[in-house]
């Protein structure tokens, strides 16, 4: 009796453990603190793709079409894309304190701050990256300016190496990152 | 004579009784502790419960596995055969002298196996079309990832340019403090 308790606890406690490094391992960060902020912007970008969206819009992108195929092999794996972007006409339209709920999702939950980017000119750039083993299992970026706030948050396998080879299409700017195939390609040669 | 000493020991002793009692007196039940020697092999029981129940949730977990995937090959694997009919051979035909015009169009014999496929079960359309909504919804979904995807690149490229433009000074300096 007291064996059957106990095989009971340990197999409670193994599922509910379960379900906490489940919890952690969601790489979605909620957005929905820094709604309020949007009656003062002047131009707002909102974007919500989860993923069945994602799925969805997969299926329209051309195969036959080089770059679109690119765009749907990037896509394809990823389990949500969520932007909230805000310019502002004046300066000072939000401060730290509206930022702090994103900070503060982003400071637990396995989240790397791979950069921190601090500029007079640019104002403050920080990428997250969250890892799963040696995967990148999600990314954010969090760009605040005088005038602009952005935090971008990728939910699932994000390939970098795919994301550069996306540059210059389809109105995606130049990263001028190399990727590391090519760098391995240059290296042999 | 009274039987009150044989039932309850009171009134007058029977001697009888009382040499009998001497006599089986030496076996009666003397209180004292249990004591077990300490070269008895002793066998303990083993609790196989836990063990049990692992073996069958993994019991469990293969059938319902198996189960799955029998179901799943099944739906999915269209059984395709190929009928082969032979066919008889064509009678000769006879040279008639009546002009062609009169014969009705007949077709032409072919001595070659007629090959029938023929699908058992039609295999499951892999991806549906999408309805007018569902493909709207999609090219919405789409200018939105077009739009998140650009942002981000956008940032990456800043962070990228950034990074790039450090001053050479400043990392001979951080080479240092890191040496």
């Amino acid at each position: 009796m007291k064996t059957t308790f106990k095989t009971s606890l340990i197999s409670l406690l193994l599922i509910i453990t379960t379900a906490f490094v489940a919890k952690a391992q969601d790489t979605r960060i909620q957005l929905g603190s820094l709604d309020h902020l949007a009656a003062k912007a002047s131009e707002t970008v909102d974007v919500n793709v989860d993923e069945r969206l994602m799925k969805l819009a997969a299926r329209v992108f051309s195969d036959k079409d080089e770059d679109q195929r690119q765009i749907k092999k990037l896509i394809e794996g990823l389990k949500g894309i969520y932007v909230k972007s805000f310019e502002f006409e004046t300066e000072g339209q939000f401060g730290a304190a509206d930022l702090e709920p994103i900070r503060a999702q982003l400071r637990g939950a396995g989240w790397t701050r791979m950069v921190n980017v601090v500029s007079k000119k640019e104002g403050n750039l920080e990428v997250y990256l969250q890892f799963a083993g040696e995967m990148i299992n999600g990314l954010a970026v969090l760009h605040t300016d005088d005038k602009e706030l952005t935090v971008v948050n990728i939910v699932g396998p994000v390939d970098l190496d795919k994301l550069a080879q996306l540059e210059g299409q389809m109105g995606i700017p130049d990263l001028g990152i190399e990727s590391t195939k090519s760098k391995k390609k240059t290296n042999e040669q | 004579m009274k039987d009150d000493y044989l039932w309850d020991k009171t009134g007058e002793p029977d001697p009888q009784i009382q040499q009998l009692e001497e006599i089986l007196g030496t076996l009666r039940y003397q209180p004292k502790p249990l004591e077990i020697p300490e070269d008895l092999p002793v066998s303990r029981r083993k609790n196989y419960f836990p063990w049990l129940a692992i073996a069958a949730a993994l019991l469990i977990a293969i059938l319902a596995g198996g189960i799955w995937l029998s179901t799943r090959s099944r739906n999915e694997a269209p059984e395709r055969q190929a009928e082969v009919t032979p066919q008889a051979p064509a009678p000769v035909e006879e040279k008639s002298p009546l002009p062609a015009e009169s014969k009705t169009p007949e077709r032409k014999p072919d001595s070659r196996k007629e090959v029938i496929a023929v699908n058992r079960h039609r295999p499951k359309v892999a991806t549906p079309v999408l309805s007018k909504h569902e493909r709207e919804e999609a090219l919405m979904a789409k200018e939105q990832v077009m739009v998140a995807l650009r942002l981000t690149t956008e940032k990456l490229s800043l962070v990228h340019k950034k990074t790039q433009n450090t001053n050479p000074a400043n990392q001979i300096r951080n080479q240092h403090r890191v040496g």
